[in-house]
């Protein structure tokens, strides 16, 4: 039992710190790194509340060499009930936190200045930029790169060719489902410059492991002079390819 | 005791044609719980091949159709041909026990729901044989990659029907229980005298009956899609794949809790007794159990909270709340240990563990329930490593602990100590070893089902740490291996209750005979056995202060 003790309390330390979200590159991700950090605190409180009269119990209330029957109780009507109301009370304050980050993550704006429409297929991505007409697409690993300004909305509308995908970014602690026949927009903001992998997080069959893609994130004067020659360039190849 | 001798002389040693044609609930149970570990243990050669898949990175043992395979055949053994039927086999073999029965109520029915059910299990597995090779579609068969277009291999097909049989059959089984434990009671046990686990399995059995034939119907109409020229779930032809999430979950949420609600009952069961006391708030555990059977009817879509089409904060608030009854169960568990005898032979030792892995098993779920945190861990190693601790740290345990607990009732043996405190040791390293790194992989952005992943190196050495773990879970479980059969080579030797128990099952021999009681000792709590062993302790002290037998 004291290994049972010792590897339990392993958990607990463990669970302190296995579990951690990276550092968000998002505004959204953020305010959902924040809640889950309030999640994580409550969970010790309630980890700790059980953990410690279950530990105690185990070390104190061994039976030993005493035959005597225990005192049989058969419950109390006062701990029933507090152990009813008062995680009621915690659930209905992570419900509330919960609510509070929703309103902030998940609001598309049709105004959003950037717009991306976005189209997962077997086994790649295709990402176009409505304003120009520039698309950008490729399949499997590294797959192609979508590049974003930062510091102002992203509106992405998304939608798949043939089964269910997901787009998923990992460091900006989002992902969405790619629909056929549906579309979903969301929304965010991207306030670090930088890289960030990209991935499908819906098994969509077998290569659903190498449909890799490249968000780059760079300031807003970078974005329009990138948007601009890469249009021109896409559209010029075309001409020389016709 | 010559009357003993003479009836175990009397009942003929089972041949196979007596296993293939019994009615009698204890083989059937047998039946159950043999079948579901061999397929645990098939299921578990499965996900040691997966750890192995992903000890390097790159693609090694299998290629990517071999790791759909993998990953969709363990998920579907581990919970459709072990949890299931193991929960099942516990409750064909103690629930008649515990409410004093002598067998189920529809005997015959009970062995077509077995019967039909490994006919289910074998066709599902007979996929192997398929040209295409087994099912691919990962265990919850999302649409439209399951639909013949994608998946294109006959095992899918066979997936199906198989998963319709075995629905079916469980089914059968949840109306029997419900019979058995409404009208087959003992005289004087009433509701309230029902012992818990017997409780837990008649709340699973209505979850059951509410949710299976759910599931029946979408594999119907997905085997209607891949075969007969129905769109139910093709968005070109105008049907729709979100329906398909919608109806999966519907019964695949409710089968979580049956999978884990016949093993709350065991760990409700083994805790009072090596406590030495009732369980505490008895009335209060059973609210909790029909309140989460209740809700677990609720909560479906949180499995689709990135969809972007269920409505989040329903589902996310009905998630939270489950929380509760949950919470009630467990607070009552540590006030049944609290101030008691405690002792920790091999059935405490998994029922403790089970109390400290599924804990985090159930703040992990809690969290998930929060639309925006599973916005990031939804599909990730985060999912993974949660649900494989309340389905081990929940199921496997209180399954193992069931194993150590009943198995002097179900042969008369008693499972080694020494052997058991070892399985034990290393399953609850093994399980930490393999599963917190998972936490930290989803954390850090791993999806599920990747046949392969970067070369990063902490990834590399979260995956080996969690490939180490998984070695040790199977290395671990050896040793129960060893004691089950060195246990069945003595003669059977166990008294009725070995433990000092206190339901009903403990009144009768060790195995039982044929139709389970010749006495039942009268029913006045839910402990009966508690109350005749200590009537009958009274009985002995007043005896021996009239002087008619000496003290000791």
């Amino acid at each position: 039992m004291r290994r049972a003790r010792i590897v339990g309390l392993g958990i607990a330390l463990i669970l302190a710190t296995a579990g951690c979200m990276p550092q968000p590159g998002t505004v959204e991700g953020r305010d959902i790194s924040a809640l889950y950090t309030g999640f994580l605190i409550a969970a010790a409180v309630v980890a700790a509340v059980v953990l410690v009269p279950l530990t105690w119990s185990i070390v104190r209330h061994r039976r030993g060499r005493d035959p005597s029957l225990p005192t049989q109780h058969r419950g109390n009507l006062r701990l029933e009930i507090a152990w009813t109301i008062v995680p009621a009370l915690l659930v209905a304050g992570l419900f509330v936190g919960t609510l509070v980050v929703l309103g902030r993550v998940d609001r598309p704006d049709a105004a959003a200045p950037t717009q991306i429409d976005v189209t997962a297929f077997r086994w790649g991505w295709s990402f176009r930029y409505p304003a120009t007409g520039l698309v950008q697409s490729g399949v499997g690993d590294p797959g192609p790169e979508v590049v974003v300004p930062i510091g102002t909305p992203i509106r992405l509308t998304l939608t798949s060719n043939d089964v269910i995908h997901s787009f998923y970014v990992p460091l900006f602690l989002f992902k969405r489902d790619l629909n056929p026949g549906r579309e979903n927009v969301v929304e965010f903001t991207v306030d670090q410059a930088g890289t960030y992998r990209g991935q499908c997080a819906e098994y969509c069959g077998f290569q659903h492991y190498r449909m890799p893609f490249t968000v780059r994130a760079v300031s807003q004067t970078e974005f329009a002079s990138w948007l601009a020659s890469t249009t021109a360039a896409q559209a010029g190849g075309a001409t020389s390819v016709r | 005791m010559a009357v003993l001798e003479r009836t175990a002389d009397a009942i003929p040693q089972p041949g196979l044609l007596v296993w293939l044609t019994s009615v009698d609930h204890k083989r059937i149970g047998k039946l159950y719980l043999t079948s579901a570990f061999v397929f645990f243990l098939f299921g578990g050669m499965l996900a040691q091949s997966i750890r192995l898949e992903l000890a390097v990175p790159g693609l090694q043992l299998t290629d990517a159709e071999g790791y759909a395979q993998l990953f969709t055949m363990h998920g579907t053994i581990m919970m459709l041909l072990f949890a299931t039927p193991a929960a099942a086999g516990l409750a064909n073999y103690f629930l008649p026990l515990q409410i004093g029965a002598a067998d189920m109520a529809f005997p015959r029915l009970n062995a077509l729901s077995f019967w039909l059910f490994l006919l289910g299990a074998l066709v599902v597995l007979s996929g192997y044989a398929a040209v295409g090779g087994p099912a691919d579609i990962g265990w919850t068969g999302y649409v439209p990659n399951a639909e013949k277009t994608y998946s294109t291999t006959a095992g899918t097909d066979l997936w199906l029907i198989g998963m319709a049989l075995m629905g079916f059959a469980s089914i059968l089984g949840s109306v029997n229980f419900i019979t058995t434990v409404l009208t087959s009671r003992a005289p004087g046990m009433s509701m309230f005298r029902v012992p818990i686990f017997t409780w837990n399995v008649l709340v699973m059995s209505v979850l059951i009956l509410f949710s299976f034939p759910v599931l029946t119907g979408a594999l119907i109409m997905l085997l209607a899609d891949r075969r007969f020229g129905a769109t139910f779930f093709m968005p070109a032809e105008g049907g729709d794949p979100i329906l398909w999430q919608h109806l999966f979950w519907f019964f695949g949420h409710p089968e979580v809790y049956v999978v884990i609600l016949p093993f709350f009952g065991v760990i409700s069961e083994i805790i009072p007794v090596f406590s030495r006391k009732p369980l505490f708030g008895y009335r209060f555990v059973i609210f909790a159990t029909i309140l989460i059977g209740a809700y677990s009817f609720s909560v479906w879509a949180h499995h689709m909270f990135v969809t972007g089409v269920v409505s989040l904060p329903f589902f996310s608030i009905a998630t939270f709340i489950i929380a509760v009854p949950t919470g009630i169960k467990f607070f009552n568990w540590v006030a049944t240990m609290w101030r008691g005898r405690l002792s920790f032979e091999t059935p405490m030792l998994w029922a403790v563990g089970f109390l400290f892995i599924f804990l985090f098993g159930g703040i992990t779920g809690v969290i998930l329930g929060s639309p925006p945190i599973d916005f990031a861990f939804h599909d990730t190693y985060y999912v993974v490593a949660h649900l494989h601790n309340v389905l081990i740290g929940g199921t496997v345990f209180a399954f193992f602990g069931a194993m150590y607990f009943w198995f002097p009732k179900l042969t008369g043996r008693r499972l080694s100590e020494r052997l058991g405190r070892i399985h034990f040791g290393a399953w609850l390293a093994g399980f930490v070893l393999t599963f917190l790194p998972q936490y930290q992989l989803g954390a850090d952005g791993m999806p599920r089902r990747y046949a392969d992943y970067p070369n990063d190196p902490t990834w590399v050495v979260l995956n080996q740490l969690s490939t180490a773990g998984a070695l040790l879970l199977a290395v671990g479980t050896l040793p129960f291996i060893a004691a089950v059969v060195l246990a069945l080579r003595h003669p059977p030797d166990q008294p009725a209750d070995p433990w000092e128990a206190n339901s009903l099952e403990w009144a009768t021999t060790s195995p039982p005979p044929e139709h389970n009681f010749r006495t039942i000792p009268p029913i006045r709590s839910e402990r009966p056995v508690f109350d005749a062993r200590m009537a009958a302790a009274a009985a002995r002290a007043a005896a021996v202060d009239d002087g008619e037998i000496p003290g000791p």
